[in-house]
């Protein structure tokens, strides 16, 4: 921790010095120099801003203006505008199912997250340590893992957690387990465990390559350093890892919460959020809205409850995001 | 300053690639006038047999120069989701094929062409009641019969002379007779399995609901209300739950009959009976020919000796999507395919024709004789448009049925909890 501390207060103490004050003072001339140098930076940012305003601003207020509209298959044809003020958001809001939903929901996404941060962390940290061949045997599995079609994998899960010809209750049967026709899909949290399981396979590459680039970026020294001091393994990584590792894991957590809080393909795939709904989560339930009933107002407005609730799980790292200025991470 | 310069390159960067996307050469622009045109058909799986398509649309390019048709077979499984989505594009395809529980939707929602003008020219004499039924919303037609057909049961002949059954059942109590003369008769065979039921068949369960005298739902005022939860209905899932106790089925309890599709577990030949459609049994002989000798079809026993079980009346409708840019060429189409040249050739395959009643081809082989002698008795899911969400969705009557054949809930809480989301369904 001290040894980071130390690096950041390093610059500002530079850049504060007499010396480089003429520097900045002239910088500040250049700057106030042309209208045309000034309005450059602005310019070349301009069709980039323009782009992304319409490729995801569109779609966003799109979004938003559906939500207060009562938009079924016959005014999507018709091109009927009919404006319902928060009728949307009442129905949603006052089933029960929603909230039963929404729990779902978050506590999945959080064990899946938390898991497969976790076991990603750690292969990254396994990763340091193994020789070279192995390493690259590793890499190359994960890599392979993570070329995989979501799909693809999924179906081949299926397949593994088949009642009645899946290796897993084969392989059960076979070392003395009754499992011969077991069910893995009987209740929604059994189902939402494989998917899970599935999930968290899929995330562990991503996860394990980032923070390997984090893990060796950690200055040797440091860990020499450690070494003399005569830290244990555990001091080592608390000391010198983790704080070098920290903002990094914040944003693959950051990530890995965006991208399994909206996860729908395999859960869809699986079960469609059976049975009896109880692997059903909100983009599931999103789906059965807008593609299923054709209530594509209703759908909106459940989009944009998932982007309040969503905002309120990340609100602590967006805020640290926003009074960090220069991007720290 | 150096930050500035970086992330003005990275905006540049960015901006290339975006206008990158932009550019692409966008699609297709469609042939309005005049020059060659593309009708864009789609039919669904097992619908019409290929020899059919292959003739008719060779006839139909033949007389009209210049037209390329673009034959698409669709897939049963999530096609209300992709009609939705095509129905509402720019680029529709041009003719149609709709289940007739999804006709009502469709119809409702004014995405399809009214026909009603052309009933005429389209053989509209001689359509089935049944399906036009089904198309007709507020006097109107959106659309016209292809072809209706119904489950049987498709079983194995050598395997029921080898267990000395010498008459097919007629009656439930002779079916599962039947099913445990076939399990003493190959209890060699670990893979064997005298019926093969998987747990969401719900056609099926409609079946046996319907010969118990219940019903899915009931009419009230102008709305349709579940009514899964009456003695009828429950003893009607009860007798599937029989079915599958007694028949020692494999088929996973929580699934339909199209995962796995059925037709190929029935191909591996170690299946006496499965309950299906006609082209089903013809996916099994494809896979394992030595199978077109041994087998056959008799109607869903009822209840009562002697009768047979009122069946699903399941079939297609055909139709023009609303936003077509070739209806012209759509109708002659239509017309063409609903001429009794084609018709017979539907016949023949083994459905009963939409646009004829001349059904003399069908009764040429014995599963069309026991699709001839149930489809007297068919009936129709609740005529709402609500209906086609119950089945794009998550079905209340598959749930129930895993719910209740798993041992997960009990049947009166199952049908109970199928009812309220069916109301649910059918009310929203």
């Amino acid at each position: 921790m001290t040894a980071v501390e130390t690096t950041d207060a390093a610059v500002p103490v530079r850049t504060s010095s007499p010396a480089p004050r003429r520097a900045v003072a002239g910088g500040a001339r250049r700057r106030r120099g042309s209208a045309f140098d000034r309005l450059l930076p602005y310019l070349l940012l301009a069709p980039a801003v323009i782009g992304i305003l319409w490729l995801i601003g569109f779609p966003v207020v799109s979004v938003v203006v559906t939500s207060f509209r009562k938009l079924d298959l016959g005014e999507l044809v018709r091109g009927e505008v009919k404006w319902v003020g928060l009728d949307n958001y009442t129905k949603v809001l006052s089933d029960p199912r929603f909230w039963e939903i929404t729990v779902r929901t978050v506590v999945f996404t959080a064990v899946v997250v938390a898991t497969s941060v976790v076991v990603g962390l750690v292969i990254a940290l396994l990763m340091r340590q193994l020789s070279t061949p192995i390493r690259i045997l590793l890499q190359v599995c994960m890599l392979l893992a993570w070329a995989m079609p979501i799909i693809a994998s999924t179906t081949v899960y299926q397949w593994i957690f088949d009642q009645q010809y899946g290796i897993l209750n084969k392989i059960l049967v076979k070392l003395g387990f009754d499992y011969a026709g077991h069910s893995w899909f009987s209740t929604g949290t059994a189902t939402l465990s494989v998917i899970g399981l599935l999930i968290v396979w899929q995330a562990i590459p991503f996860l394990a390559f980032s923070l390997y680039a984090g893990v060796i970026g950690v200055p040797a020294d440091l860990y020499e350093a450690a070494g003399i001091d005569g830290a244990t393994a555990w001091q080592t990584f608390r000391a010198v890892t983790w704080p070098e590792l920290k903002p990094l894991l914040m944003m693959v957590t950051f990530l890995s919460l965006l991208w399994d809080f909206k996860v729908f393909t395999q859960i869809w795939v699986f079960k469609e959020g059976g049975p009896s709904g109880g692997s059903t989560t909100l983009p599931v339930l999103q789906y059965l809205e807008g593609i299923s009933q054709s209530h594509f107002g209703v759908a909106a407005a459940v989009s944009v409850l998932m982007v309040v609730i969503l905002t309120l799980l990340t609100v602590s790292y967006l805020r640290k995001l926003l009074q960090t200025q220069e991007g720290k991470l | 300053m150096k930050g500035w310069r970086g992330l003005a390159v990275g905006a540049a960067a960015l901006a290339v690639t975006v206008a990158g996307c932009g550019t692409s050469p966008s699609g297709t622009t469609a042939a309005e006038s005049s020059g060659p045109k593309t009708l864009t058909v789609w039919l669904m799986d097992g619908s019409a047999p290929t020899t059919l398509t292959d003739a008719l649309n060779k006839e139909f390019q033949d007389s009209n120069k210049d037209v390329t048709v673009k034959y698409e077979v669709q897939k049963w499984g999530g096609i209300q989701e992709k009609l939705t989505t095509a129905l509402t594009s720019d680029t529709p395809p041009d003719v149609i094929e709709l289940g007739n529980t999804q006709t009502p939707k469709f119809a409702s929602e004014g995405t399809l062409l009214d026909l009603t003008g052309d009933a005429a020219n389209l053989n509209g004499s001689e359509w089935l009641g049944g399906l036009k039924d089904s198309l007709t919303w507020e006097n109107k037609q959106f659309g016209l019969p292809f072809y209706a057909s119904n489950r049987t049961v498709l079983y194995r002949t050598d395997l029921f002379e080898a267990a000395g059954i010498t008459a097919a059942p007629t009656s439930n109590d002779e079916w599962l007779a039947a099913i445990e003369k076939l399990k003493t008769a190959n209890a060699s065979n670990p893979d064997f399995q005298a019926l093969y039921l998987p747990g969401q068949s719900w056609y099926t369960l409609l079946s046996f609901i319907w010969d118990q005298g219940g019903d899915v739902a009931k009419k009230d005022g102008d709305k349709f209300v579940g009514s899964l939860d009456s003695a009828q209905a429950k003893a009607g899932v009860d007798f599937y739950k029989k079915l599958v106790d007694a028949s020692g089925t494999k088929a996973p309890k929580d699934t339909d009959e199209a995962k796995p599709q059925q037709m190929e577990v029935f191909g591996t030949g170690n299946v006496a009976m499965m309950i299906g459609l006609p082209w089903e049994l013809g996916g099994a002989v494809k896979a394992n020919p030595d199978l077109e000798k041994k087998t056959s079809a008799f109607p869903i026993p009822s209840k009562t000796a002697g009768k047979a079980a009122p069946v699903f009346l399941g079939g297609s409708n055909l139709a023009i999507p609303a936003g077509s840019k070739n209806v012209d060429l759509a109708k002659s189409y239509l017309k063409l395919l609903s001429s009794k040249k084609y018709q017979d050739q539907l016949g023949a395959a083994g459905t009963v024709p939409g646009t004829s009643k001349d059904t003399a081809s069908l009764a040429s082989n014995p599963v069309g004789k026991a699709l001839a002698a149930s489809s007297a008795n068919g009936k129709v899911t609740p005529a709402t448009p609500k209906w086609a969400a119950v089945e794009a969705g998550q079905n209340p009557l598959k749930d129930m049925l895993t719910a209740y054949l798993t041992g997960a809930k009990s049947l009166d809480q199952a049908t109970g909890d199928a009812n309220t989301a069916l109301t649910a369904l059918l009310g929203g």
